[in-house]
C-alpha cells in the first residue's frame, strides 16, 4: 500500500514540476528571440539607431528610433513625478486610518481604476481634449487632440495611479504599528512621524516602488494610442506637441507589412527590454531592506 | 500635588467599556505599579494618559485626567507626549537609526540640544542612566538588529530618557526580554527616582514587590486595591490581590 | 481621531489627493457613459446581435467582437490556470532558500515585463508554431468539431490571442494564488503531515483550503484578459466574423477599437459604438475585479488562526 501512495507522489512531482518549467519556458524563448533579432538589427544599424530617424518603408537603412527614444523619456518625465506624488500622498492618507471605511474606499476605487482597460483611458482623455478644446477657446495650444507628450501624460498617470498607490500603500502598511507608536510617544508630529519614521523604515521599498512605475509608464502602449500623436519625422521638442513613444513605435512597425519596419521594432523591444531588465536587476539585487527586529 | 491625577476615567473602544471609573494618583519622584491580569485595561489606562489612546479607531475616553500640570484629555497631545517618556512591552528601537541616532533623535524633537556636543552629552547620559554604555559606547553606530533583545529594551529605555521627561510609563517592560536583563531594567528604573516619575504596568507582583513604592491592582478595568506598597503585598484584604500575589491570575 | 487642531489640518492637507483619485475614476465611467448614448439610442440592443463593422452604411454590430473577447479570455485563463497552479505548488513546496528566491524573482520579471514585448513574439513566433504544432493537426483531425471546423489559414485566430494572452498572464495568476497559499497559517501543514499524509496529498489539502483564493485569481485574471489590447491586436486577425471556430481570426472589442478609433470620428456614430461597446467591458471588468478582491478578503479573515 505504501508504494503506491509514494509512486502517486512521485508521479504527481513530475508532472508538476514539469508544467512548472513548461511556464517559464515561453519566457526565456522570448528573451532569447528578442535578443537574436534584437541584436542583429542594432549591430547593423549601430550607435546611430540611437540618433536617426525612422526609416521610410521601403528603404534599405534601417535608421534609428530617436523621436521614441526622445518621446519615451518626456513622456516619463512628465508624467513619473505627478504620478508618484498623487498616490503617495493618497497611500499616506490611508494608513492613517489603518483599518476604517476610508482605506477600504480609497482601496476599492484603486482596484476599480486599475480594472479600466488602458485604451479605455486613451479614448476618454482623447475625447476630453476635443470637447475642451473645442469649448474653451485658445487652449488647443497646450491641449492639441492631435496628440502631445502632455495629453499622453495625463493618460499614462491615470494608468499609473493605480499601480503606484498599491505599492506604496503596501509598503507602508508593512511598518509595524509599534514604531508608529514609539514615534508618537516621543512627541512627533503627525508628519514627522510619516516621514522621519515610517517612511524612512521602507526607505528602499519607496524606492523600489518608484523604479516599478517608471517601468510600466515606459512599457504602456494602449494609452497613448490616441493620445500621444505619433510624431515620427524628428525629435520632438516640446511637450506640447505631438511625439513618439517606444512602446507605440514598436506597436505599429510589428502590425506593418513592411520587413525593415519589423526589423526596427525588433531592434527597440530589445531596447526596452534590456531597460526593463536594468530596473529589475536593481529592484532585486541593488536593494537592500532595513533589517526589521 | 501629583504627577498624575485620574478622575472617573472610563474609556470605550468600539462599544466594549475597558476602563470602568478608574481613579488613581501618581505622587511625584515615586514608583508606582499597576498590577492585574491581562486583559484588565492596564495598558489602556497607560496610553490614556500620554494620549495614545488617539491612535485607536473607535475609543472614546470620559473623565479627567491631569498630567504633569496638564489638563491632558483636553491638552495639545503632542506638546503633552514631549514631557512623558514611555517604553513599551515589546523592545521598538528605530531600525533605520543606529544605536546612537535612536537616542538623539529624542533628545533633537524636545529641542533640548542645541550643538553636536549637547546632543552628544546627553545621549551618553541616558545611555548610562539606561545601564546601557557600557555595552555599546564602541557600537554606537550599530543598528539595533544588532543589539539583544534585553539591551533593545534599554536602548529604548534611554530613548525615552533622553526627552529629559518628568513622567516615565512603562508598560510591561521585561515581560519579553531575559532574566538577567530584566534585573538590570529594574535597577535602572528604581535609580531614576529621584528625577522622574515613574508609573509601571506589570502582571508579575515580584517585581511589583520589588521596586514599587504605590501599587493600583487592576481587575476587570476596575482598581481593586490601591495604596502603599507593603500595605498590598502584606496587608491586604482584598480577594483578587490575594490571588495575584499566589500566582492563581 | 482627529483630537486636536494640528490633526485636522493634516488631513485636511492630505484629503484633495484622495479626493483626485475618485475623481478621476468617476470621469472615466461618466465620459464612457455619456458617449455611448448616442449610438445606444439610435440601434437600442440591435448593437449587440449582429456582427458588422460597416460605417460607411452606418451598419454597426458588435456581437462577434464582444463574444471574442469573452472567448479570448476564457481561453487566457484556462492556460494560465493550467501553468500557475504547478508553478505555484512548485515554488511553495518543492523550492527552497536561493531558487526559490531566483524563481520567484522570475515570475515577478516576467509579471512586470511589458506587454508590448509579449505582443511582439506572440505575433512573429507563437503564432506560427501554434498553427503548425496544434491548430493544424487538430483541424486535419478533429475538424468534426466546430471548435476546429476552420482551416487555419495564417494562425492569427482567437485560440492563439487566447494563449497568448494566458502566458502573458501566468505571472499575475501566479503571484495571487501563491501569496494565498503560502499565507495559510503553517498549523494546517503540520496538521496534513501530523497524520502522515505525503507531500501529494497535503498539497491537495491545502490547494482545496486555497480554493476561494485561485477561484478569486481566476476572476481577476479574467477580468484583466478582458481589457488587454496589445497583445490581441497583434495575434487575432483583427476581422469581423462570428464563427464557433477557434482558429478563425475575429476582434476584441479593445482590438476593435484600437484599429477604429482613430477613422470613427468621421462617421456620426461609430466612436460612440465602439464607447459602448468599451462602456460594456469596463464595467464588467471593475465589477468582477470587486468581487474577487472581496472573496479574497473573506477568504483571508476565514483562514487567519
Amino acid at each position: 500500500m505504501y508504494n503506491w501512495r509514494r509512486i502517486r507522489d512521485n508521479l504527481f512531482k513530475i508532472i508538476v514540476l514539469s508544467l512548472a518549467v513548461l511556464a517559464l519556458t515561453p519566457l526565456f524563448h522570448l528573451i532569447v528571440v528578442v535578443f537574436i533579432n534584437g541584436l542583429s538589427t542594432l549591430l547593423e544599424a549601430g550607435w546611430n539607431f540611437f540618433v536617426d530617424l525612422p526609416p521610410t518603408p521601403l528603404s534599405q537603412r534601417l535608421g534609428g528610433v530617436a523621436p521614441s527614444l526622445v518621446g519615451t523619456f518626456l513622456l516619463t518625465l512628465t508624467s513619473l513625478p505627478v504620478t508618484i506624488a498623487l498616490s503617495l500622498f493618497t497611500a499616506i492618507l490611508v494608513t492613517e486610518f489603518p483599518k476604517s471605511r476610508v482605506s477600504l474606499v480609497v482601496d476599492t476605487i484603486a482596484k476599480s481604476l486599475a480594472s479600466v482597460p488602458t485604451i479605455a483611458v486613451s479614448m476618454v482623455v482623447f475625447s476630453l481634449a476635443i470637447t475642451i478644446v473645442n469649448s474653451v477657446p485658445g487652449i488647443r495650444v497646450y491641449l492639441s487632440p492631435a496628440g502631445s507628450a502632455l495629453l499622453g501624460s495625463f493618460a499614462l498617470i491615470i494608468v499609473a495611479l493605480p499601480f503606484s498607490y498599491t505599492y506604496f500603500s503596501t509598503f507602508l502598511r508593512s511598518v509595524p504599528f509599534t514604531y508608529k507608536e514609539a514615534a508618537y510617544s516621543l512627541g512627533m508630529s503627525r508628519w514627522a512621524v510619516i516621514m522621519r519614521v515610517v517612511i524612512q523604515v521602507v526607505k528602499k521599498s519607496m524606492l523600489v516602488a518608484v523604479l516599478m512605475t517608471m517601468a510600466r509608464i515606459m512599457g504602456e502602449t494602449a494609452a497613448l494610442l490616441f493620445t500621444a500623436g505619433r510624431y515620427r519625422s524628428g525629435v520632438p521638442t516640446s511637450i506640447l506637441g505631438p511625439v513618439d513613444a517606444i512602446p507605440l513605435l514598436i506597436f505599429d512597425y510589428i502590425l506593418s507589412p513592411f520587413e525593415v519596419w519589423h526589423r526596427v521594432a525588433w531592434g527597440v523591444t530589445l531596447i526596452l527590454l534590456l531597460f526593463y531588465m536594468l530596473i529589475f536587476f536593481i529592484v532585486k539585487i541593488g536593494v537592500k531592506e532595513v533589517k526589521l527586529t | 500635588m501629583y504627577a498624575v491625577e485620574v478622575n472617573n476615567v472610563n474609556v470605550y473602544i468600539e462599544g466594549h467599556h475597558i476602563l470602568k471609573d478608574v481613579s488613581l494618583k501618581v505622587p511625584y519622584n515615586t514608583v508606582f505599579v499597576i498590577m492585574g491580569p491581562s486583559g484588565s485595561g492596564k495598558t489602556t489606562l497607560l496610553r490614556v494618559i500620554n494620549r495614545l489612546i488617539d491612535l485607536v479607531d473607535g475609543a472614546r475616553v470620559e473623565g479627567e485626567v491631569k498630567v504633569l500640570g496638564y489638563n491632558a484629555l483636553r491638552a495639545d497631545p503632542y506638546e503633552l507626549r514631549r514631557n512623558i517618556g514611555m517604553v513599551f512591552q515589546v523592545p521598538n528601537p528605530f531600525p533605520h537609526l543606529t544605536v546612537y541616532e535612536n537616542v538623539a533623535i529624542a533628545a533633537r524633537i524636545n529641542g533640548a540640544a542645541k550643538t553636536k556636543s549637547e546632543l552628544y552629552s546627553i545621549v551618553k547620559w541616558a545611555l548610562e542612566k539606561a545601564m546601557l554604555w557600557d555595552e555599546v559606547k564602541s557600537r554606537l553606530n550599530d543598528y539595533p538588529h544588532k543589539l539583544s533583545g534585553g539591551q533593545r529594551q534599554r536602548l529604548c529605555l534611554a530613548r525615552a530618557l533622553a526627552m529629559k521627561p518628568k513622567l516615565l510609563l512603562l508598560d510591561e517592560p521585561t515581560a519579553n526580554i531575559d532574566p538577567i536583563n530584566a534585573r538590570k531594567l529594574e535597577e535602572a528604573i528604581v535609580s531614576l527616582k529621584d528625577e522622574v516619575t515613574i508609573l509601571m504596568v506589570t502582571h508579575n507582583p515580584h517585581q511589583a514587590a520589588r521596586v514599587a513604592d504605590y501599587v493600583a491592582v487592576m481587575y476587570d478595568g476596575r482598581i481593586v486595591e490601591l495604596g502603599p506598597a507593603n500595605h498590598v503585598f502584606l496587608r491586604s484584604s482584598t480577594e483578587i490581590t490575594q490571588k495575584l500575589l499566589r500566582g492563581e491570575l | 481621531m482627529i483630537k486636536s487642531k494640528r490633526d485636522k489640518l493634516f488631513f485636511l492637507s492630505l484629503t484633495p489627493f484622495a479626493i483626485s483619485l475618485l475623481s478621476i475614476l468617476l470621469l472615466l465611467v461618466y465620459v464612457l457613459f455619456l458617449k455611448s448614448i448616442e449610438s445606444l439610442s439610435a440601434y437600442g440592443l440591435a448593437l449587440f446581435t449582429k456582427t458588422i463593422w460597416d460605417p460607411e452604411n452606418g451598419v454597426y454590430g458588435v456581437l462577434g467582437p464582444i463574444l471574442g473577447t469573452i472567448v479570448t479570455s476564457l481561453i487566457s485563463i484556462t492556460t494560465s490556470l493550467v501553468f500557475s497552479i504547478p508553478l505555484t505548488i512548485t515554488i511553495a513546496e518543492y523550492l527552497k532558500g536561493y531558487l526559490k528566491k531566483i524563481v520567484s524573482s522570475i515570475v515577478e520579471f516576467m509579471g512586470g515585463l511589458p506587454t508590448i514585448v509579449y505582443a511582439v513574439w506572440a505575433s512573429r513566433y507563437l503564432v506560427p508554431l501554434l498553427k503548425s504544432y496544434v491548430m493544424d493537426p487538430l483541424h486535419a483531425s478533429l475538424s468534426f468539431i466546430p471548435l476546429f471546423s476552420c482551416r487555419p489559414t495564417t494562425g492569427y485566430s482567437i485560440f492563439a490571442a487566447g494563449i497568448a494572452l494566458g502566458i502573458s498572464t501566468v505571472p499575475y495568476v501566479t503571484s495571487i494564488v501563491l501569496e494565498a497559499y503560502e499565507n495559510i497559517p503553517v498549523i494546517y501543514r503540520e496538521a496534513c503531515y501530523g497524520v502522515g499524509s505525503t507531500k501529494y496529498e497535503a498539497i491537495k489539502i491545502l490547494l482545496s483550503l486555497s480554493r476561494p483564493a485561485i477561484v478569486a485569481a481566476v476572476i481577476l485574471g479574467f477580468a484583466r484578459s478582458l481589457g488587454e489590447t496589445t497583445i490581441v491586436v497583434v495575434t487575432i486577425g483583427n476581422s469581423m466574423t462570428l464563427t464557433p471556430c477557434l482558429f478563425a481570426p475575429s476582434y476584441t472589442v479593445s482590438a476593435l477599437v484600437a484599429s477604429q478609433f482613430a477613422n470613427a470620428f468621421l462617421y456620426r456614430y461609430a466612436e460612440s459604438v465602439l464607447y459602448v461597446s468599451m462602456l460594456i467591458t469596463t464595467l464588467f471588468s471593475i465589477l468582477l475585479s470587486l468581487y474577487a478582491s472581496k472573496l479574497i478578503i473573506e477568504w483571508r479573515s476565514r483562514i487567519v488562526v
